[in-house]
C-alpha cells in the first residue's frame, strides 16, 4: 500500500507539473532552457545555490504527502497533517531567501528579503483558514477534515477560507500579484542570475508547488476524493487540477502592488478577514 | 535520444531575446517584442538572442559588451538596423534554430581576466579588520552609513544600473546608492537616448507599466490593441507618486488606458528618485512619458 | 516513524534529482558579473542588509506563538462548546489591539 501511496504522490507531483507548465505556456521554454549554459556568478554561495530548487521540490513532494488520496489513505497518515504543512509553508520563505541570497548579487538579494517581509505574514491568514477547517473535524489530520466534509464541503459552510488560501498560494508559488521575489521591475528578482538547467529545475520547482498547495486546498475545502461515481484519486485530480487553474488565471490577471502597500493589506485587511473566517467556521461548528 | 527531442523541443519555444534598444528605436523594438514567436527576456541569463536595434553611441558599447558576455552560451547577437518587423522576426527565428542545430554561438567579448584579483588576507581572502569592511575578491565589501528613513547605519550599496536595464528607459545610466531596496542616492550617468513621438504612444506607456505591475499578458493586449483583460489595475499603483502638474503615477497611467497622451513638465529626477522604495522608483520613472523623461534626465546631467 | 521516513526520503529524492539535472555551473570573468543592466557594481552584493519591515517581524512573532496556542484549541473546540470559542475570542480581540497600535505606528510600511 505504501508503495502504491509514494507512486500516487509521484505521478501526481509528475503530471501536475507538466499540466501546470502546458496552463503556463511553459512547457517549450522549460525544455529550451536545459540546453543552455548555466551559468556562476561573482563568488556564490555554491551549497545554497544548488539546493534551494532542491529543498523547494522537497517541500512540495511532502506537502502532497498528507494529501488523502482516497478516504483514509494518505502516505504520511498524521494525526497533525496540518502542522506538517504548515512547516513546508514556513520553509518555503527561507528557500525562496537562501535562493536570492546565494548568487551574490542584488536583483536577487532585493527579491529575497523582499519575499521574508511578505512570506512571513502571509503564513498566518493561511494557518487561521486551515485551523478553521479543523474545528468540524476536531482533528488536524487531514484524513478526519476530508471525513468532516461527507455532509456539505468547506467552502460552502466556511465561505472565506478558499479565496484567503489563494491568495496564499499565490504567494508560495510566486506568482502574479504575490510574486514578489521574482518581480519585473528586479529583472526577475532571485532568479535573475540563474541560465540553464538550474533556473528550469526552479521553474518546475515552483509548479510543483503550485500542484501540491492545490492538492492541499482541494482537499482542506473541495473534500478532497469525496465524490460520487468515479474514484478517490481521480476525483482528486480533478479539483486540484481546477483549482490550479483558477490560481494561474488570478495571476496572470491581477496587478501586483508595492510591497509595502501589500504588507499593510495583509495586515490590515487580509488577517482580519481570517479571524472573521475562523468566527464564522466556529459558529458553524457549534 | 532524449537530447535530441529536447533540441526539437527547444527548436520550437518561443525565441528568448534580450534587447538593447538604442536611439529612437524603442516604439518598434516593444511591438516586435509582442509578436507570437518571440518571448522577451526580463534578463540576459534567460536569453539566447541579443537584439541590439539601431545604432549604439561609442559611450555604451563597452556596456554592451558586458551584457553580451551575461548571456549564457550558446549566444547570437543580431543587429537591427531597419524598420523591417517581418524580417527581423524572421531572422530571429532562424538564428535560434542554428543555435539549436548546434551552431557554436559567440564567444566573450571581455578578456577573460577576474575584474576583480584575489587579494585577500586571511583564511578567507577577506583582508578585513575583525567583522567590517574588506575585499574580497578584491572586490570592496559594502560599509554603514546613514539612512534616509529612518537613520539606522546599515551598509549602503552602490551601483551603476543601465543603460539596457529591462526596467529603467533605454540609454538611461543610473549611479544609485542603495540601503536596502531604497534608493538613498540617485545620480544621472547618462539620459536615455532620444526617442521619436511614438514612444510616448498610449498604449506603450501604459504597457511599460503593466510589466512592472506583474501583467505580461495584458501589456502585450494593450499595444496590439486589444481589451485589457485585468483586475485591480490603476488601483496597484500607490496614491501620490511622481505628483507633477496635479497628476500622479495613477492619474496618468488611467489615462493611458484610456488612449489618451499625457504630456507633463520635466521634473528633477535627482530630487524624485532619492526616498522611493526600489519598485516604486521603477513605477515613477514608468509612469513619466519618454519625452518628458529624456529632458529631465539631460537636465540633471548637465548639472 | 513514517512521516519522518517519507519526508528523509523525499528530501534526499529531491537533492539526487537537483544534482543529476543540474550541470557543473560555470562562467567566464564577464559572464560572472552581477546582472545590472551592462552596470557596474562598487562593491559585494552581500551585506547587512536593510530590512525595512523590522518592527513588523516583532508582531509577527506574537502572532506565531499565537498560532501554537491554537492547535490543542482546534482539536478540543467543539467538545469545549461555546466557551472555546469565547476565549478565542477574546484572546484574538486582545491581539487586534496590537495590530491597530502597531498600523497607527506605521509598523507596516517599509521604515
Amino acid at each position: 500500500m505504501t508503495a502504491l501511496l509514494v507512486l500516487a504522490v509521484l505521478a501526481t507531483l509528475l503530471g501536475g507539473t507538466v499540466l501546470a507548465a502546458l496552463m503556463d505556456r511553459a512547457a517549450l521554454p522549460l525544455a529550451a532552457l536545459l540546453t543552455r549554459q548555466r551559468v556562476e556568478t561573482e563568488a556564490p554561495d555554491r551549497m545554497n545555490r544548488d539546493l534551494s530548487s532542491a529543498w523547494y521540490l522537497a517541500l512540495a513532494a511532502i506537502g502532497l504527502s498528507v494529501v488523502p488520496f482516497a478516504p483514509g489513505l494518505a502516505l504520511i497518515d498524521s494525526p497533525v497533517g496540518i502542522v506538517i504543512w504548515g512547516s513546508c509553508e514556513a520553509l518555503v520563505v527561507v528557500t525562496v531567501f537562501l535562493h536570492g541570497w546565494s548568487p551574490n548579487a542584488p536583483f536577487p538579494l532585493i527579491g529575497a528579503y523582499r519575499y521574508a517581509a511578505i512570506g512571513l505574514p502571509i503564513m498566518l491568514p493561511s494557518m487561521f483558514v486551515l485551523i478553521a477547517a479543523a474545528l468540524p473535524a476536531e482533528s488536524l489530520s487531514l484524513i478526519d477534515i476530508v471525513e468532516s466534509q461527507r455532509e456539505i464541503w468547506n467552502v460552502l459552510r466556511q465561505p472565506l477560507g478558499l479565496p484567503l488560501f489563494l491568495v496564499v498560494a499565490l504567494a508560495m508559488t510566486l506568482r502574479g500579484p504575490m510574486d514578489y521575489a521574482d518581480a519585473a521591475d528586479i529583472a526577475t528578482g532571485t532568479s535573475a542570475e540563474e541560465s540553464g538547467a538550474a533556473r528550469a529545475l526552479w521553474q518546475v520547482a515552483r509548479l510543483a508547488m503550485l500542484v501540491s498547495i492545490s492538492a492541499i486546498a482541494a482537499t482542506v475545502f473541495l473534500g478532497g476524493p469525496l465524490g460520487p461515481v468515479l474514484p478517490g484519486p481521480v476525483w482528486l485530480w480533478l479539483k486540484t487540477a481546477a483549482l490550479m487553474a483558477l490560481t494561474v488565471w488570478i495571476g496572470n490577471r491581477v496587478a501586483r502592488t508595492t510591497p509595502d502597500r501589500m504588507l499593510t493589506i495583509l495586515w490590515v485587511v487580509l488577517l482580519p478577514l481570517s479571524f472573521l473566517g475562523l468566527i464564522i467556521a466556529g459558529v458553524m461548528a457549534l | 535520444m532524449a537530447m535530441t527531442h529536447l533540441v526539437r523541443w527547444a527548436a520550437r519555444a518561443p525565441a528568448p531575446v534580450y534587447a538593447a534598444i538604442g536611439p529612437g528605436r524603442q516604439a518598434e523594438v516593444e511591438r516586435l517584442l509582442t509578436r507570437p514567436g518571440l518571448n522577451r527576456a526580463k534578463t540576459p541569463r534567460d536569453a539566447a538572442i541579443l537584439l541590439v536595434a539601431g545604432d549604439l553611441p561609442s559611450s555604451s558599447l563597452d556596456a554592451l559588451n558586458r551584457l553580451h558576455d551575461q548571456l549564457p552560451r550558446p549566444r547570437t547577437t543580431l543587429r537591427w538596423l531597419d524598420g523591417d518587423q517581418e524580417a527581423i522576426a524572421h531572422r530571429i527565428t532562424t538564428a535560434l534554430r542554428a543555435l539549436c542545430d548546434g551552431a557554436a554561438g559567440e564567444d566573450d567579448r571581455l578578456p577573460d581576466t577576474p575584474a576583480n584579483e584575489w587579494k585577500g588576507i586571511g583564511p578567507h581572502g577577506q583582508g578585513g579588520k575583525g567583522m567590517m569592511g574588506g575585499t574580497p575578491y578584491g572586490r570592496p565589501m559594502a560599509m554603514t552609513g546613514k539612512d534616509v528613513r529612518d537613520g539606522l547605519q546599515l551598509d549602503r550599496y552602490t551601483t551603476r544600473v543601465g543603460p539596457f536595464a529591462p526596467m529603467l528607459p533605454p540609454g538611461l545610466v543610473l549611479e544609485v546608492t542603495l540601503q536596502g531596496d531604497v534608493i538613498c542616492e540617485a545620480s544621472v550617468q547618462a539620459a536615455p537616448f532620444a526617442q521619436p513621438a511614438e514612444a510616448d504612444a498610449p498604449a506603450l506607456c501604459a504597457a511599460r507599466m503593466l510589466r512592472l505591475l506583474g501583467l505580461d499578458a495584458a501589456a502585450d493586449r494593450v499595444i496590439r490593441g486589444r481589451p485589457l483583460r485585468a483586475a485591480w489595475v490603476t488601483g496597484a499603483v500607490p496614491r501620490g507618486l511622481a505628483r507633477i502638474n496635479d497628476t500622479d503615477a495613477r492619474d496618468r497611467l488611467s489615462a493611458w488606458l484610456r488612449s489618451r497622451t499625457v504630456t507633463v513638465a520635466p521634473p528633477d529626477l535627482a530630487a524624485l528618485l532619492p526616498g522611493s522604495e526600489w519598485s516604486e522608483a521603477m513605477l515613477i520613472l514608468a509612469s513619466l512619458p519618454p519625452s518628458a523623461l529624456i529632458r529631465a534626465a539631460r537636465a540633471t546631467e548637465a548639472a | 516513524m513514517q512521516a519522518v521516513i517519507v519526508i528523509l526520503g523525499w528530501t534526499a529524492f529531491a537533492v539526487v534529482l537537483a544534482r543529476a539535472l543540474q550541470p557543473a555551473a560555470n562562467s567566464t570573468a564577464p559572464q560572472a558579473a552581477p546582472f545590472l543592466g551592462g552596470g557596474t557594481p562598487d562593491m559585494h552584493a552581500w551585506q547587512r542588509f536593510h530590512f525595512r519591515p523590522y518592527s513588523m517581524s516583532l508582531l509577527f512573532i506574537a502572532f506565531e506563538m499565537e498560532m501554537m496556542f491554537m492547535y490543542p484549541w482546534a482539536v478540543v473546540f467543539v467538545s469545549e462548546g461555546i466557551k472555546a470559542l469565547a476565549e478565542m475570542g477574546m484572546f484574538l480581540a486582545i491581539l487586534s489591539v496590537g495590530i491597530l497600535y502597531g498600523w497607527r505606528e506605521g509598523i507596516f510600511r517599509w521604515q
